[in-house]
């Protein structure tokens, strides 16, 4: 039986086609922006540590508003290839400095980094790449770090031409020291800058014993009240060149994205959005403690997840119910949670022998 | 504010209620559970599962 054996394969234009065994190798989940669940396709002003876009967390270190994010924000014409885009708007002006941190970042499963060997001699070379676009033009910076976040690696990619797509590629060296987790928890972060003051601010292209986020040096958009930094088609993969994106089926992406998050809702509506579609409805009985009981089913989530009910009308921490001709509200409380189910009481009124009860849920597993 | 989850049927503690109404289950790797150890570290007010202030520092230190 004859062979063949190439390292690459071109396609017509010269770029580089993905290995034929390569499956599943772009390790960032939702890196083309397709999936919204909380907000769907709405703005979101950055408060730290939260999630917009699927997978991706907004870091905004400093009280008070300083940017917004939004898929698809200002209505540009994405990269070829590309539907849709994260965008970050700045709406105020901040000189960062010390600890201020303002970013887009997203944590990857150690799961699915394991096969890279981090913190050991066999590390496996990485390359991320991605298409970014800004107001500004100049260097811009990032970083990949460890979840201790005593290891980290800053990078700097140049945005030549304002509003302009640009492609970018950071071919990293793989970590030989450090711990990287292989497991359920943070593997690694993924950072973009958006202005990050000097102390998670490091030298460019070298690995460092500390928690950077960016590069020193780097263009901060929040230093301009008005400017954008959009991005899209991230991907981090194993090998020292940035292969075509790996484009993957909608629902895949989305069966992805629900082992961090998942909703009631329709995928098209944001949370809190007064509307029946969606609304879990049970009916039974209440019993002596007064509460109606529930069971809650969702794909199976990294961790048990953390639980929220809404009201059909949108409000958190309630379900509505109806009893004898009589509608209500009461408190929807989740326990015994599982990495696949829970069970949630509603206090509707002690031993009703016929009610219904109906309301939205989340849950929500994030790193 | 948090406020403990009590198993009405095995009067187990279960996890915790935000002010919002999100549940967070006692799993030690739910970031939402480590933000919580990390808030009653830092003074944030518990009620047991009857609205009762307690101590939760020391709730803290029964949990680590």
């Amino acid at each position: 039986m004859s062979q063949l054996q190439v390292n690459r394969i071109n396609d017509a234009s010269g770029g580089v086609l993905a290995p034929i065994s390569s499956v599943m190798r772009n390790r960032i989940i939702n890196g083309a922006m397709v999936i919204d669940q909380r907000n769907a396709g709405a703005s979101v002003t950055a408060t730290n540590n939260t999630y917009c876009l699927d997978r991706w967390n907004m870091n905004s270190s400093v009280g008070g508003s300083y940017y917004t994010v939004q898929q698809n924000a200002g209505s540009v014409t994405p990269p070829v290839g590309f539907t849709n885009y994260l965008g970050v708007t700045s709406v105020n002006t901040i000189s960062v400095s010390g600890t201020d941190s303002f970013t887009i970042n997203q944590r990857i499963e150690g799961f699915n980094l394991a096969d890279l060997g981090w913190g050991t001699a066999n590390a496996k070379t990485i390359t991320l790449s991605a298409w970014v676009r800004s107001s500004l033009t100049g260097t811009f910076g990032g970083a990949i770090s460890n979840a201790a976040l005593d290891r980290s690696y800053p990078f700097s990619y140049s945005i030549p031409v304002a509003n302009t797509w640009t492609q970018i590629s950071v071919t990293i060296a793989g970590d030989t020291t450090g711990t990287w987790s292989a497991t359920n928890t943070t593997g690694m972060f993924v950072w973009f800058g958006l202005g990050v003051g000097s102390t998670f601010s490091g030298t460019a292209g070298a690995w460092a014993g500390a928690g950077y986020r960016s590069a020193t040096g780097a263009t901060s958009v929040v230093g301009t009240n008005g400017a954008t930094f959009y991005i899209t088609g991230v991907q981090l993969e194993v090998g020292t060149q940035a292969t075509s994106f790996e484009y993957r089926q909608y629902g895949t992406e989305l069966a992805l994205c629900q082992r961090y998050f998942e909703k009631s809702y329709n995928q098209g509506t944001a949370l809190g959005t007064n509307t029946f579609l969606g609304a879990y409805t049970f009916g039974g009985s209440s019993e002596g403690n007064g509460n109606s009981i529930v069971p809650i089913s969702y794909s199976v989530k990294r961790v048990a997840p953390t639980l929220t009910g809404y009201l059909s009308a949108g409000t958190s921490g309630s379900w509505n119910y109806e009893r004898s001709g009589t509608s209500g509200t009461g408190t929807i409380t989740f326990d015994q949670t599982s990495d696949r189910e829970s069970r949630a009481y509603i206090a509707v009124g002690a031993n009703w022998v016929v009610t219904f009860v109906y309301g939205h849920w989340t849950a929500s597993a994030e790193l | 504010m948090y406020k403990l989850i009590k198993d009405p049927y095995t009067n187990e503690i279960t996890g915790v209620r935000t002010s919002n109404g999100a549940c967070i289950p006692f799993d030690p790797a739910n970031t939402d559970y480590q933000t919580f150890k990390k808030d009653l570290a830092d003074g944030a007010e518990l009620q047991d599962a009857e609205g009762n202030v307690i101590d939760g520092i020391a709730y803290l230190e029964e949990l680590v």
